[in-house]
């Protein structure tokens, strides 16, 4: 036989080798590892969906799937996925931090809303007041934020998604007031932070701040957070109150592709994402307070969610304009805290 | 930090005091205890925002910590990676400067010289703690070229792909990395083995190591060849590639026993069918444990339309490296035997002779650290590091080698016509080392190696002349 034969034999063989091997592999019941980077309050929503998600799976493939979590403030953990943490999917509070990755990272396109129901947003929340028992300062309304000795506790817009969207729910508040604009807004909105003490990194870390460490009379809070809290602690410490605006918090959810294409995980997934809309998911988010999008369910819930004005980030012209001009370096929110 | 954080609870704790005080001021009056209650509230949530804040620094920083990268810079190690260890890159080097001298007439005075034997900066890193890859050039000698190249996935322990310009996994010597060799050269068995050459391997362990494979295919490359020796360096330019194979054995390795645990044999092996010309002929030439030019084949010596006459490899080539070691304790011992069948041919007159020629090599040496630090294949750290007016001594070691060559008695049947000039080409050459390394420092090693070699042939009558070479270096291997 001739040597190039043999050479060719020999490489086909190692090729059909490595191939083997990782068909090999492939054909076994695997064990998927993915990893949720997500915003702080999620925590206990993602242990009860991944449980569930992991069964569902399991039952329909065979395979052994492991989620891990990874939760902080949205802003910060949408710079951990750029800095490199591969993050299977991401569960953020708002789709400006997925935007950042889509945009600096090019780790998924820029058309990634797209592709899932609700511009990839399968569940919603708001913005609430959580006072503490008896509502000793009598706050009912932003208007009450800003008065003397009033300690509102709140996290940083730069690292927290959920501080974005009290912030923007406050602004809108002082713009629907009579005689109101985007100037009387700047005013409200800048005397609302002269009564924040301290700026956490996270909406956790604002709970912790005002229920555990006993500081300040109200903190802006996720709805689901609230409610959690008050779970937690009892009606007889921290009572919710709700707004006569809000604005309508949707969280949104991605595959990130480039790291499913690298840990060859696509299919888990996008499927772990798509069991959000779920009547099952919907029924996890709904148990953990989150408002679902499946009207049958959100009609079971409703206890729960009361309703109320909500403005969308559609008034503010959409993530990308308000994101730039209130939260992006030397924005409004920039010069109103240094000031 | 920490001084904030104590005024902040001093302050917290003189609270009742500073309160019994304005008490004592006003004692009986409501109006006046519910202005302190407030006091002292504000002041309490004053010391919680303090508190809270510091917990927040501390938080951050915490988080800063855990993403920021791990640089490492030691006494043996400049790294930088991520704090996972999953992704780093790292920057290592050799510099060895020495200097050879030969006592007597066994050289000509002009081989006495200082060179610099090896400069290799090497860049390697690892990606997703899979995907290794190695650069190393090489600009010692004189010359640059490329010394390992190459990517490396670790898919398991027993299931690893490389491929690009790196050592093919036969001599055992020639597996030991530059910082890891006892002897300043490498011994004459290493002449009849690959050095570098481009291809693909897989490879693994088993058991923890007790039992390792390597297969692999080639460009090919002659005896101690690189792939950078080629006419057309680090390219193909025959039509026939090296298989390459070996398994090695350390059954031992994971168990208690002291006296065995160092054990280590295997076999490695290449075939190639190679068909040479005369114009470009393949075949090696191999060097004195002194590095000087002792053997080659006939090279061309026709002139005008006589047709080349240099022998030129013809067929198949075969080598086989049975090998072992042996540690224990601060003694060491590096065995192994390699043998090389080529198949050559010449053409003088018109008529072309064809033979298969059986070279080999074999070599044992011995090392002791009189320091008492352990000897390994890989590796070691000395007891103690040398610093002028302080104490520790570095490590010492002393090492012996005896080794041979031997080539083949046929390549030098048929007179004018034979393979190889006796001549000028030795037959044998037999080979007695003494040396002693010095390591006063982790990375720094200072050698003197003294070979006498006795060779068969190689001269116009009787033997080449008695070889005794004196070699010295100071290295740094970081």
């Amino acid at each position: 036989m001739q040597p190039t034969h043999w050479k060719r034999r020999l490489l086909l063989a190692m090729t059909a080798a490595v191939f083997v091997g990782g068909v090999g592999q492939a054909a076994q019941a695997r064990e998927i590892t993915l990893l949720n980077v997500s915003y702080d309050p999620t925590r206990e929503l993602y242990v009860d969906f991944n449980k569930s998600f992991a069964e569902y799976w399991k039952k329909k493939t065979g395979d052994e799937v492991k989620i891990n979590q990874s939760h902080g403030g949205s802003g910060r953990q949408a710079r951990s996925v750029i800095d490199g943490l591969s993050a299977d999917v991401v569960t953020l509070a708002l789709a400006a931090d997925i935007d950042a990755i889509a945009n600096n990272a090019k780790l998924l396109p820029v058309n990634w809303e797209e592709r899932l129901p609700d511009h990839s947003a399968p569940y919603t929340s708001t913005i609430v007041f959580l006072v503490r028992k008896g509502n000793p300062k009598h706050i009912k309304d932003w208007g009450d934020l800003v008065k003397p000795g009033i300690g509102v506790i709140t996290p940083n817009p730069k690292t927290s998604g959920g501080a974005r969207w009290n912030y923007l729910a406050a602004w809108a508040w002082a713009r629907k007031q009579p005689g109101g604009s985007d100037a009387t807004a700047r005013e409200f909105v800048k005397a609302l932070y002269k009564n924040v003490p301290v700026l956490d990194t996270g909406a956790r870390g604002s709970t912790t701040t005002f229920v555990q460490r006993g500081i300040g009379d109200v903190a802006l809070s996720w709805e689901n957070e609230a409610w959690l809290a008050q779970k937690e602690l009892g009606p007889d410490k921290v009572e919710i109150v709700i707004p006569s605006i809000s604005i309508l918090a949707e969280p949104s959810v991605a595959v990130v592709d480039k790291v499913v294409l690298r840990k060859g995980t696509r299919t888990v997934a996008e499927e772990y994402l798509k069991y959000l809309y779920t009547p099952e998911g919907q029924e996890i988010a709904a148990r953990n307070y989150y408002r679902p999008r499946n009207p049958q369910i959100a009609a079971k819930h409703q206890e729960l969610f009361p309703k109320l004005e909500l403005v969308t980030i559609k008034d503010f012209g959409g993530w990308a304009k308000a994101q730039k001009e209130h939260f992006g370096d030397g924005g409004v929110f920039d010069q109103i805290y240094a000031q | 930090m920490n001084i904030r954080r104590a005024t902040a609870l001093a302050s917290l704790a003189l609270l009742p005091f500073a309160g019994a005080a304005h008490a004592q001021d006003a004692p009986s009056q409501p109006g006046a205890n519910d202005e302190l209650r407030r006091e002292i509230d504000e002041q309490k949530q004053r010391l919680a925002v303090l508190e809270r804040k510091l917990e927040i620094q501390d938080e951050a920083a915490k988080a800063a910590a855990a993403s920021a990268p791990r640089i490492t810079a030691s006494a043996t190690r400049f790294q930088i990676g991520s704090q996972d260890g999953a992704n780093f890159i790292r920057f290592r080097g050799t510099l060895f400067a020495d200097n050879r001298a030969y006592a007597g007439d066994s050289a000509p005075e002009t081989a006495d010289t200082f060179l610099l034997r090896s400069v290799r900066p090497t860049f390697e890193g690892t990606f997703g703690g899979i995907y290794d890859f190695k650069l190393t050039p090489d600009f010692g000698s004189g010359r640059s070229s490329i010394v390992d190249a190459y990517v490396a996935a670790r898919f398991k322990p027993g299931f690893v792909l490389t491929a690009g310009k790196f050592k093919p996994s036969v001599g055992l010597e020639r597996l030991a990395s530059e910082p890891d060799l006892r002897f300043m050269e490498r011994g004459l068995p290493t002449l009849l083995v690959p050095n570098r050459d481009l291809g693909v391997q897989l490879s693994g362990d088993f058991a923890g190591g007790a039992f390792s494979y390597q297969v692999g295919y080639f460009n090919g490359v002659t005896d101690g060849q690189s792939s950078d020796n080629l006419a057309t360096p680090d390219v193909e330019s025959d039509t026939g590639g090296d298989y390459a194979a070996r398994v090695f054995f350390q059954p031992f390795i994971n168990s208690d026993n002291f006296n065995l645990r160092g054990l280590g044999f295997g076999i490695g092996s290449t075939w190639q069918d190679l068909d040479g010309l005369a114009a470009n002929p393949y075949l090696p030439s191999y060097r004195s444990q002194g590095q000087l030019s002792v053997f080659s084949y006939r090279a061309n010596t026709a002139t005008g339309t006589t047709p080349n006459n240099a022998t030129f490899s013809d067929g198949e080539r075969l080598r086989l490296a049975p090998q072992l070691y042996y540690y224990r304790g601060s003694f060491g011992f590096l065995g192994e035997y390699t043998q090389v069948k080529q198949d050559v041919s010449r053409t003088v007159a018109a008529v072309t002779r064809s033979d298969t020629l059986t070279n080999s090599a074999w070599q044992g040496q011995f090392s002791w650290f009189i320091t008492g630090e352990e000897e390994a294949f890989r590796g070691f750290t000395p007891g103690s590091t040398f610093r002028p007016g302080k104490q520790g001594t570095g490590a010492w070691e002393l090492v012996a080698r005896i080794q041979q060559l031997d080539v083949d008695d046929d390549a030098f049947v048929g007179g004018g016509n034979s393979f190889a000039n006796p001549l000028t080409a030795i037959s044998k050459e037999t080979s007695y080392g003494v040396g002693v390394n010095w390591y006063p420092w982790n990375t720094v090693k200072l050698s003197l190696n003294y070979d006498l070699t006795r060779f068969e042939g190689g001269a116009a009558t009787g033997d080449r002349a008695d070889e005794q070479a004196i070699f010295s270096r100071f290295a740094i291997n970081y």
